[in-house]
């Protein structure tokens, strides 16, 4: 996973997630539309053959002072809250 | 934030499970479902050398099909890119099988001992030692774990009236799992994929029921579904972990 911004300003944006792919790209974007202080996310990426740009490309906007960066590590902290409750509800059913 | 998941099972074998996941996200349901298929490593075979092949096929052709063997993958053990020797020496009439490769460590064996190999006639061998290297799915898919994995909505099942007493009831076809009014969790396998044969003479309803998927998943026998569906859950946690660390700097 390797991150390089391309625009940033106070509640606006624009990051390249290179190495990855749809899995991890729309669990984060459904993650940042669940966080307070985000106004929309969004990612967009081209298959391969496009031959352009084909990493992932974050978009964040938000509202209310929440810095974009926040959202994204706050997105990202929620989704490890997910992941451990899940683990949880699946060993508690085996 | 602390969501209320709840897991129930339907099914469950060794290789293949059917349960019920309540509380969660599309997004989420999609993003395991992917990492089970794409993202979970497994051992297979990369490279041969062959000592002998006097079989009437190619050594790539070989090649290709001792890639497709599941190989029982210890995850704990192993690290993506690490490799294991195989060997194998089987002289005709037999045909080679599987289960005749031996494996340098004892925990790396073929998942199924009865895959042919190749049918070898009098006087034809076959032998050579293979590295398997563990990888994951995206990158060829003999490295699929999970060969059939994916997920419905529960649908639940409500009674609604009678339908009209002499009109013929035509089927009423559903797949998937569904939900009793008593709670009660049913594959449509046991009544034939038909309401009619559940609810004879009854006017029904069905709707998906938010937020509840009934995961189906399967592997090829290189792990449990359990170790499948925790390392799926497990590469997300990763991932996140990562990016969050990348960030807050």
């Amino acid at each position: 996973m390797e991150l390089r911004v391309i625009e940033k300003t106070d509640e606006e944006l624009r990051m390249e997630i290179a190495g990855e792919d749809h899995t991890f790209m729309n669990v984060l974007k459904g993650a940042l539309l669940e966080t307070e202080g985000v106004a929309a996310a969004t990612y967009d990426m081209n298959p391969e053959q496009s031959g352009g740009q084909v990493d992932p490309i974050l978009s964040v906007k938000t509202e209310g002072g929440m810095d974009p960066l926040d959202a994204v590590a706050a997105a990202s902290s929620r989704i490890r809250d997910t992941t451990a409750d899940l683990r949880d509800a699946y060993s508690a059913a085996i | 934030m602390a969501e209320e998941f709840d897991v129930e099972f339907i099914e469950r074998g060794d290789r293949s499970a059917r349960f019920l996941v309540r509380g969660l996200t599309p997004a989420f349901a999609n993003g395991i479902r992917r990492a089970m298929i794409a993202d979970v490593p497994t051992l297979s075979i990369d490279t041969v050398r062959f000592i002998e092949n006097t079989s009437v096929m190619f050594d790539e052709m070989i090649a290709l099909r001792l890639g497709l063997i599941p190989l029982t993958t210890p995850l704990d053990d192993f690290e993506v890119g690490e490799t294991v020797t195989l060997a194998l020496d089987v002289e005709g009439p037999a045909t080679a099988y599987s289960g005749d490769i031996q494996s340098s460590v004892p925990e790396v064996q073929p998942a199924d001992e009865n895959v042919p190999i190749i049918e070898l006639k009098q006087g034809q061998r076959l032998e050579f030692e293979a590295d398997a290297v563990l990888d994951s799915g995206k990158t060829h898919a003999k490295h699929q774990g999970g060969v059939a994995v994916g997920y419905r909505h529960l649908q639940r099942v409500e009674v609604v009236g009678d339908a009209g007493e002499f009109e013929e009831q035509e089927p009423n076809i559903l797949r998937g799992v569904i939900e009793t009014e008593d709670g009660e969790l049913v594959n449509a396998d046991e009544f034939g994929n038909d309401l009619t044969q559940r609810y004879p003479g009854k006017e029904v309803e069905v709707h998906d029921v938010p937020g509840a998927f009934v995961f189906h998943v399967e592997t090829d026998g290189s792990f449990s579904v359990d170790e499948l569906v925790l390392r799926a859950i497990e590469s997300l946690d990763l991932r996140a972990a990562e990016l969050e660390e990348k960030v807050r700097v």
